[in-house]
């Protein structure tokens, strides 16, 4: 097989991959999207502070270390046990859901029927004070992440040696994939054809579309509002907590990891705000679409680094020709 | 007069039954206007009860109060026999109040089937692992309410249109959809907000029927808000007549149409 | 001499059939019905014990042999079920159309005398009981479904399945007689009545023997190779002899499963998700469909409509010749193949007809170019010939010989025979055996030796055997110069344009041919709208000079076709006038079946044949119209004369 040709395919296979984890995090959005109508500025942050608390619940850190130290005078840092890491995911869910259900009480029960643009706000004021939270609760050192199943097998590290080996056997030319990105390209998709399913056939699921839909017939069918808001942030910081440990694992946990929700945007405008599937759609051809064309045209042509602003300028493309995204609903107004 | 305690049966061979809900002393305010004021009836169980007046007269509102989405600054609503404690939409809905909306509120991104499978959603009772889980309980739960749904669009003969996205359906077929989601919920008391609006003779004539063939097969308590006085009479057993936010007539539909303060208000010139 | 009567090699009566079926196919589907949403079945097996529990029932309530059962609904398997239990106790189904008013059926129910009805539902029951004070016979009317008739007075009203449990109930006490009554049924006795939907004259009732069912549903069968898995839709009226012989004789002969439809509404649906094996449907269908497929691929994008025209093109240059068997080339067979892909199976699929391995098509003539069309995909279409006077089949095409302007070769069992006059006559098993109560119609129709008259005018092509009908024989005349007028062939010519609706011919005993022509406003309309042309009304539209060239087109193109026929060559078209109004059976100028009704037309609009005859350039007429509502108003206009060219009949003689 020709270098040029292999090469293009080993970049369009990172790109889907790398497509799959934007998608993760596009999801989170449209969840909360789709049923509260609140596009969710603090995505990005509730995946940094999940993962987070996943490493500081592993590594048996105490919570708000310094400001206890700071108050007490004393010097504890550590509990000095140390969780597995299936534990500590459940444990890391149930905060998440717990974070779900103080947001809903204190924060949006008292928005009820606001402007879109006050609850973005609220969204953004939440980001910022999530940010603080996780900064004092687990102080603000990078991390490394490690989430193991068992002692012996952790999430992989390095080149998928076999995938290597057997492409440059079979092509004459061996495609470097990472074997993380594999196994969270697989997390991902179970983890959204699950969700895809859920919201279809189950009966939250058909409650939170009928949320999603129109709130005051939700109600007057008997669908308890804050119930499937509740269940909808939970969900979205399930994903989230995902994403971060994906993203985490690869690049450790730090406080850039927020970042990664900036990347959603472009995601959501080619999807589609709306669309499950649309997230997915879209973030496959932002990150194929990202690394072909830094390999094909930016790197050679362009100087390099078109890696930080194609996503936006497709995005931008997209809004003019069709705004409502591949998947999202086409605004009819009927007269 | 009837008592309110006894039933009695009507020349058709209906049971009506003694009082299921009463309305005592509402009053409604929106800042300094009042929506309603001081305003007391009853419905009784088995029975169509009409509630009609002028544009304005604060009918949905009623409507709204009954159904929970407003909560009146005074008075109370009594339901079996019990105060009903204030309350929100979604909970007067669980226990077994259904209503339709003058504008049609259906969820237009879903098909006819699936919203009539919203309106189930009191009657299902798995939780969320269940759910997940999906075999088992969830997909038998599932199955038998699916059965319930395919029995009411096979009354209201939408069966046509079942897999059709509500959005893309004509008005007269989305207000039959959204009455079948209220039906599915299997209710004691049916609130229909202006079920003929908009709609030709022959759509009326078929609506009418249904709504007859509700209250005669499933003994379901219907109230409703109509402005076509021809609907009203032939269908309803008692009437309730408002203007302005006040009280002005409530008797059977003879009563109401020879009373005065109402033929003033709202009939002009009484005929048949 | 007559011909001796049909003896029988196997069961004897359709009860019989049912239970062979129940034994050698028990666990075979036999009947489907889609009701709240999803297919219900029931076995052969299943199918037997409901019937016989319903005859058992039957008996309870006292039907005698030799009574009549009528029988009225839409298509379910509980009413064809109905007509085989009135078979077993010994008694005479009678099915009705059920969108007959109430009239209609209190004279068929008057005159057969039926003490039972059957009925689907409280539409029906509400007409039954409308009429039940003029009929002295009847006693019990049953039910299917219980909507609405909860309230009703049940001493002589029963529901369906309460019979059925009677039946079982009482099983011990009337098996005996019943088993009796079955074996008691022979190849002579009767199998159904069914009424003529009468054009002149009242209803007739045609009774069929079981030898008439079941040695039909034979020979088609045969003839067809129909196989024991075969699905059909049953959606044409249960009245109407041809749904009898495809869900109660073939359907019980070979062992097919007969599906039903949830309702009108949704048949396509249905019809999409059976996907039937063997098909009928009136030509009128064919059309409306081929017309709706060509509507839609007009909206459809540029490249779309590209591959679909590439695609039908080359379909209809080697898509029949494969369906007949015949060699193609292996590059124009791979094309196919890729269409099929691409087109043709999707579309195959959205009309339903995926698995269509005979399908066909009866009663007015149909166009050649919808043959093409669905033969093109892949899709058997052929023709038939019948009546219900000779339990359906007459003649039919075989697979590989099927062509727009024959109805087939005769069925096995059937012959023919071609009177001087042209009338067709026939004669087969399947001859019906009387009319009822009506000994001088039967005599009339069908003579001594069993050869029974068509009404219709035609002959036998020699080179292929297949029969072609010309017309009506009533309606067979000739021109001023002795040569053949058959205007029902020259209108059904022009009818194949989808933008002509109606065609009346003139010419009995004149020198030339003219004609009425009714323009189809739907897809002139759509012409119009695609060419920006504007118009208010009908009237406006079929003035325009430029439909009127397009007519003209037409009329000189099956000029030139009609030319070609050696005996019907005198028959072309020389004038014609586009009419005003549609020709409307509310009107009284065509009958509720669609059929022109010519000397009401001859005489309302006289003044525009005289004009066409007596070279006027355009006449000036007043018609009246009835309205839905029946009042009365009237219509003015001037209508152009047109010429149209046509071919020289001598000069192309001179030339061979």
């Amino acid at each position: 097989m020709p270098e040029q040709l292999a090469f293009t395919i080993e970049v369009f296979l990172n790109g889907l991959m790398a497509g799959v984890l934007y998608a993760l995090v596009a999801l989170g959005f449209v969840l909360i999207y789709k049923a509260s109508g609140i596009f969710n500025y603090a995505q990005g942050v509730m995946a940094l502070f999940a993962a987070m608390t996943l490493v500081g619940i592993q590594n048996g850190q105490v919570p708000f270390s310094h400001l206890i130290n700071a108050i007490l005078g004393t010097d504890v840092h550590h509990f000095g046990w140390h969780v597995h890491s299936a534990v500590a995911i459940v444990f890391t869910v149930a905060v998440m859901v717990l974070l779900a259900v103080c947001v809903q009480r204190f924060v949006f029960r008292h928005l009820v029927g606001q402007e879109p643009i006050i609850l973005f706000m609220a969204t953004i004021g939440l980001a910022y004070f999530l940010e603080g939270v996780a900064d004092l609760m687990w102080g603000s050192e990078i991390k490394s992440l490690n989430v193991c199943a068992t002692a012996g097998t952790c999430l992989p590290q390095g080149l998928n040696v076999w995938i290597d080996e057997t492409t440059y056997n079979a092509f004459g030319y061996g495609f470097f994939i990472d074997n993380l990105d594999i196994v969270a390209s697989i997390v991902a998709i179970i983890l959204v054809v699950g969700l895809v399913m859920f919201a279809q056939y189950t009966k939250q699921g058909r409650a939170m579309r009928a949320v999603a839909d129109d709130h005051q017939a939700a109600l007057s069918v008997g669908v308890s509002l804050n119930f499937i808001w509740i269940l909808v942030w939970s969900l979205a910081g399930f994903v989230a907590l995902v994403a971060g440990i994906m993203w985490g694992a690869k690049s450790g946990v730090q406080f850039s990891l927020s970042l990664i929700a900036l990347k959603a945007l472009p995601v959501l405008m080619l999807g589609g705000f709306t669309s499950i599937p649309g997230a997915i759609v879209g973030g496959l051809i932002i990150g194929v679409g990202e690394k072909l064309f830094e390999f094909l045209i930016g790197a050679p042509f362009l100087g390099g680094a078109t890696e930080n602003w194609f996503a936006y300028m497709l995005a931008l493309l997209f809004l003019v020709f069709r705004p409502q995204g591949l998947f999202g609903e086409k605004i009819i107004e009927r007269v | 007069m009837n008592a309110t305690a006894e039933s009695y049966t009507t020349e058709d061979g209906r049971t009506i039954g003694p009082v299921v809900m009463e309305m005592k002393n509402i009053t409604l305010r929106f800042g300094g206007v009042e929506a309603i004021k001081d305003i007391s009836f009853d419905i009784r169980e088995g029975e169509i009860r009409a509630i009609i007046g002028p544009n304005g007269a604060g009918k949905s509102s009623m409507l709204n109060v009954i159904s929970g989405f407003y909560v009146p600054q005074e008075g109370e609503v009594w339901y079996k026999g019990s105060r009903r404690p204030s309350m929100r939409p979604y909970q007067v809905a669980e226990q077994g109040i259904a209503r339709t909306f003058q504008n049609i509120a259906l969820f237009e991104g879903m098909s006819v089937l699936d919203n009539v499978m919203t309106g189930r959603l009191t009657h299902m009772n798995t939780g969320l692992f269940a759910q997940s889980f999906w075999k088992g309980k969830a997909e038998q739960e599932e199955i038998a309410n699916r059965e319930v749904a395919e029995k009411i669009i096979d009354f209201l003969e939408i069966q046509a249109i079942r897999k059709t996205p509500v959005s893309r359906l004509s008005y007269g077929l989305k207000k039959r959809v959204e009455l079948a989601r209220a039906l599915a919920a299997e209710p004691s008391i049916l609130l229909l907000d202006e079920p003929m609006a908009g709609m030709n003779v022959e759509e009326k004539e078929d609506m009418s029927r249904f709504i007859l063939d509700v209250n005669d097969e499933f003994g379901t308590t219907i109230a409703l808000i109509e402005h076509d006085m021809g609907v009203v009479m032939d269908l309803s057993d008692r009437v309730v007549v408002m203007d302005y936010g006040k009280k002005i007539g409530d008797g059977t539909p003879d009563d109401v149409r020879n009373n005065q303060d109402v033929i003033d208000a709202y009939l002009g010139v009484a005929h048949d | 001499m007559a011909k001796p009567l049909t003896r029988a090699d196997g069961p004897q009566s359709v009860p019989a059939l049912l239970q062979r079926n129940a034994t050698k196919f028990a666990n075979a589907p036999a009947y489907r019905e889609k009701e709240y949403g999803i297919w219900q079945s029931w076995t052969w097996a299943e199918t037997h014990d409901e019937v016989q529990a319903l005859a058992l029932g039957l008996m309870n309530l006292g039907v005698n042999e030799g009574d009549f059962v009528a029988v009225i609904g839409r298509n379910r398997p509980y009413l064809y079920w109905a007509m085989i239990a009135a078979e077993m106790v010994g008694a005479v189904p009678v099915p009705l159309y059920q969108d007959a008013n109430a009239e209609e059926m209190a004279y068929v129910l008057g005159h057969c005398g039926a003490r039972f009805v059957i009925v689907g539902d409280q539409e029906q029951v509400d007409k039954v009981i409308e009429v039940q004070e003029g009929l002295h016979q009847f006693e019990h009317l049953i039910y299917l479904d219980p909507r609405g008739l909860r309230k009703y007075d049940h001493t002589t009203l029963h529901q369906y399945s309460h019979v059925q449990d009677q039946g079982r109930a009482a099983y011990d006490e009337y098996i005996k007689e019943l088993d009796r009554r079955i074996a008691k049924l022979d190849y002579d006795s009767t199998g159904v009545m069914l009424y003529t939907s009468g054009t002149t004259g009242k209803p007739k009732g045609v009774v069929l023997s079981n030898r008439n069912v079941i040695e039909t549903a034979k020979s088609s069968s045969e003839f067809d190779g129909l196989r024991q898995t075969d699905d059909i839709l049953a959606y044409l009226p249960m009245a109407w002899v041809g749904d009898f012989i495809f869900s109660v004789g073939q359907a019980m002969w070979t062992g097919f499963c007969t599906n039903c439809p949830e309702s009108a509404e949704t048949m396509h649906v249905d019809l999409r998700e059976i996907g039937p094996t063997y098909y009928f449907a009136p030509p009128r269908v064919f059309e409306t469909q081929l017309t709706n497929v060509m509507i839609r691929m007009e909206d459809a994008s540029p490249f779309k409509k590209r591959l679909f025209d590439y695609f039908m093109a080359h379909a209809r240059k080697v898509g029949p010749s494969i369906l007949d068997g015949k060699p193609v080339g292996g590059w124009d067979r791979l094309k196919y193949q890729l269409g099929e892909l691409c087109i043709y199976g999707p579309l195959k699929n959205t009309l339903g007809f995926s698995r269509v391995r005979v399908g066909y098509t009866a009663g007015e003539a149909i166009g050649p170019e919808i043959f093409d069309f669905y033969r093109s995909l892949g899709i058997n279409l052929k023709q038939l010939y019948g009546q219900t006077e000779a339990t359906v089949f007459i003649t039919a095409q075989p697979d590989g010989e099927v062509r727009s302007d024959t109805v087939g070769v005769t069925c096995p069992g059937v012959e023919l025979k071609i009177a001087d006059n042209g009338e067709v006559f026939y004669r087969s098993p399947g001859v019906f055996v009387e009319y009822y109560k009506n000994a001088e119609s039967t005599a009339e129709t069908k003579d001594a030796e069993g050869w029974v008259a068509t009404g219709d005018a035609g002959f036998i092509e020699e080179s292929s055997g297949h029969l072609r009908i010309i017309d009506r024989a009533k309606d067979v005349g000739q021109m001023a110069d002795g040569s053949l007028f058959a205007p029902k062939y020259v209108e059904n010519k022009l009818k194949f344009f989808p933008n002509i609706l109606e065609v009346v011919v003139f010419g009995n005993g004149r020198d030339e041919c003219t004609a009425f022509i009714n323009i189809d406003l739907t897809a002139v309309g759509n012409w119009a709208e695609r060419n920006n042309i504007g118009y208010a009304s009908y009237q406006e539209l079929a003035r325009h000079p430029q439909v009127m060239d397009t007519i003209q087109s037409h009329v000189e193109e099956v000029n030139k076709s009609v030319a070609e026929d050696p005996m019907l060559s005198g028959c072309q078209v020389h004038r014609f006038v586009v009419l005003h109004k549609e020709l409307d059976a509310d009107d009284g100028e065509l009958t509720r079946t669609r059929k022109v009704r010519r000397r009401i037309i001859e005489d309302k609009f006289h003044d525009i044949i005289t004009a066409l005859y007596d070279g006027s350039k355009s006449i000036s007429t007043e018609t009246e119209v009835t309205y839905e509502d029946g009042r009365k108003g009237s219509i003015k206009a001037t209508l152009e004369v047109r010429d149209a060219n046509v071919v020289s009949v001598a000069s192309k003689m001179a030339a061979e």
